[in-house]
């Protein structure tokens, strides 16, 4: 028992960060139809501005200030820096491209990820850098009944990731931005007429989901230790996973794929055997796609012809 | 217009201000990514007519660019010295392989079609090796590897490699022996990185350990996996040992902080990429390397201060690297005394290599299949801090 439920938070603890990265997928393609394939890479930024915060401070074992603020500058300062920056590379890199082919904000994007990935490079060194997240939250805090051993960082991190996307929600369906949000997600230019800035809209549907990437990254550092420039790419293509799987453009759906994917890799990695994992995962996604090709909670797409 | 400027300006000086204020903390091997396209190195300043160029395959970019980069700079820096000794005008031409066959086979190809270069130093791991030894050998190139160990490379289809590290199936059993001898294990898990290197250890283990009638859990992850926690709940009671002959040093680093999260006191065993002082620290875990820490070898002492002041703390990746530069250079400077060097002239003299003392603190000669003549393995503790001890290995 105490092994399902050690492979259960482990499945909810990656599936959070998943569900908070498949947010930013879903969210921009609502808005854009575009599949930023950018977004991993402000993840990984995410991690690196909460690494840098951690030394700005002292280090993981000579922290200047209490663990709990250094937290919240964490969280803060890498949701402001990657929101900041998605906005620019909204304003920058798709806006130009906005009525232009399909496929042009798609290399666009891939251009976008190989640059950032390669600033990171530049800037900071190609050498793995670690967070040693156990010399300033100690394995001692969390749950440990008898040989169920959870940790405090994992129980922080599905109790925040849930209250961001509960707060998500709440803000697509009960502000005036979520509104707009939605208005220009079901139709641009009708959502245009009515008087609705779209590109005010779009830049703050990218701050959004930039932002919960950062945070995302943030959490990754905790509680999986290692940041390096390319680390981005496998948890964006996971991510990228569970946003179709519960149906790209759908808030509810990022969630529920990203959790989907969180929970079969623990469960096939510890029930049956991590060499079958992505084979299994992406088995579900193909077989998601046959049966529902709009993903478990997208909306069918009809067109008038 | 202003205004939204105004943002995106913003959002960029947050990531150069955060880079910027953590300089002091930031890794030593920047100054290698630059250099991930192919580039020509500075010679050592020689005179002489007796030019050549060298090609450099490493993992300069990519999850294992630390070690690339510190095979990079132990390459540069044995051209210099030997330039200048040699009165040789030999250049270093970057290839960065990212630890990928295909991408090292893109660099060979363009090696290949270099008529200037006359040998090649790596690549670092075994899978690529196994991916550009035939272009090679077609080419009459020699290669000389600093780190791939994998037994079968040495078996006849590559002609013209040679390494300066010992092979799997001495490590292998050599570090089977010691865990069943020493660590008295019931019961161990073994787990591959899905790439050649890894696979080879295992391979060259699991019999060993069978036959000793401990029971072995096999499991096979990829080197792209950060999180290890659903790995470690199946590391049950009665295992005590975990051996990951893996390349990523922060891979193991989060296993065994995985292994703390779930209070296991399973013991590491690890391997060559392991050994890396700065992100590897579980203390009581074990690292068995190809290489020694010349820091430890008196009459290394003026390389590894060179290299610790131009490029920083270093591992074991470095110094084999160096022996290898060491013999394509030496093999070149033999080459230049009968005429112009060539491609095959290179190969000879480099099969005839006879070094009885060199920075590995062992003669290098090669046997006829390219493997290092009573090559060795050395042992490593690691103690409370990080410290890697050197320990007997039987």
């Amino acid at each position: 028992m105490h092994k399902f439920l050690t492979l259960l938070v482990d499945g909810l603890t990656t599936g959070a960060l998943y569900a908070l990265l498949a947010l930013g997928y879903s969210m921009v393609y609502g808005v854009l139809k575009l599949l930023n394939f950018a977004h991993g890479d402000l993840y990984m930024i995410g991690a690196f501005i909460g690494y840098f915060v951690i030394q700005w401070f002292g280090g993981s074992t000579a922290l200047s200030i209490p663990v709990p603020l250094l937290l919240v500058i964490m969280f803060g300062l890498a949701a402001a820096s990657t929101g900041l920056l998605g906005v620019a590379i909204e304003r920058f890199a798709y806006r130009p491209l906005r009525d232009a082919p399909r496929i042009a904000p798609l290399i666009t994007a891939l251009g976008v990820s190989f640059f950032l990935e390669n600033a990171v490079l530049l800037l900071f060194g190609s050498q793995t850098k670690i967070y040693n997240t156990s010399d300033f939250i100690s394995f001692n805090g969390g749950i440990h009944i008898g040989p169920l051993n959870i940790d405090l960082v994992r129980i922080m991190i599905i109790v925040l990731a849930i209250a961001l996307m509960i707060g998500l929600r709440l803000l697509v369906d009960r502000t005036k931005l979520g509104k707009q949000m939605r208005a220009v997600a079901a139709d641009r230019e009708a959502a245009e007429m009515l008087g609705i800035n779209v590109d005010f809209t779009i830049a703050a549907t990218f701050f959004l989901g930039s932002a919960l990437a950062g945070v995302a990254g943030v959490m990754s550092g905790l509680v999986f230790n290692q940041v390096y420039n390319l680390i981005g790419f496998v948890a964006g293509l996971k991510a990228f996973t569970a946003a179709v799987v519960g149906g790209i453009g759908s808030i509810a759906g990022a969630v529920l794929g990203g959790f989907i994917i969180g929970l079969a890799e623990s469960f096939i990695t510890g029930y049956v055997s991590p060499t079958y994992t992505n084979l299994i995962v992406f088995g579900i996604l193909i077989a998601v796609l046959i049966l529902r090709p709009s993903g478990l909670l997208g909306r069918v797409t009809l067109q008038k012809v | 217009m202003k205004g939204r400027s105004m943002i995106a300006t913003l959002a960029l000086l947050a990531l150069f201000a955060a880079g910027c204020g953590s300089s002091s903390s930031s890794s030593s091997s920047s100054s290698s990514s630059s250099a991930s396209s192919n580039t020509t190195a500075s010679s050592g300043g020689g005179s002489s007519s007796c030019t050549a160029s060298l090609g450099f395959e490493g993992p300069i970019t990519g999850p294992v660019a630390q070690l690339g980069a510190e095979q990079l700079h132990f390459a540069q820096l044995a051209i210099a010295t030997d330039n200048a000794a040699n009165h040789t005008n030999i250049a270093l031409v970057q290839g960065d392989t990212q630890l990928q066959p295909a991408q090292a086979t893109t660099v060979t190809q363009q090696f290949v079609a270099n008529s200037k270069i006359l040998g090649v130093v790596g690549p670092a791991g075994s899978q690529e090796v196994a991916a550009v030894g035939p272009l090679f050998g077609r080419a009459g190139i020699p290669f000389i590897t600093g780190s791939a160990t994998n037994s079968a490379l040495t078996a006849g289809k590559n002609p013209t490699f040679f390494r300066v590290v010992s092979r799997d199936d001495v490590q292998g059993p050599q570090d089977a022996h010691y865990i069943i001898s020493k660590l008295h294990p019931k019961a161990i898990m073994i787990v591959d990185d899905q790439e050649a290197y890894s696979t080879g250890l295992v391979s060259a283990m699991t019999p060993v350990f069978k036959a000793a009638g401990i029971t072995v859990d096999h499991e096979s992850v990829s080197q792209k996996l950060t999180d290890f926690s659903s790995l470690v709940a199946k590391v049950g009671g009665s295992t005590s040992v975990v051996v990951l002959p893996w390349q990523v040093a922060a891979n193991a680093q989060q296993f065994g902080k995985n292994l703390a999260e779930q209070k296991k006191n399973a013991v590491i065993f690890g391997t060559d990429g392991l050994f890396s002082p700065g992100q590897f620290t579980v203390t009581g875990s074990y690292v068995s390397s190809f290489g020694p820490d010349i820091t430890a070898i008196p009459s290394d002492a003026s390389i590894a201060s060179a290299a610790k002041a131009k490029y920083g703390s270093f591992g074991t990746f470095g110094p084999p690297v160096y022996a290898a530069t060491h013999v394509l250079d030496m093999a070149i400077a033999t080459a230049c005394k009968s005429g112009s060097p060539s491609r095959s002239s290179v190969l000879a003299a480099v099969k005839t290599t006879n070094e009885p003392s060199t920075i590995l603190g062992q003669p290098i000669s090669f046997t006829s299949t390219g493997d290092l003549q009573g090559g060795k393995f050395f042992l490593f503790k690691i103690a409370k801090g990080g410290k890697y001890n050197l320990i007997p290995s039987s």
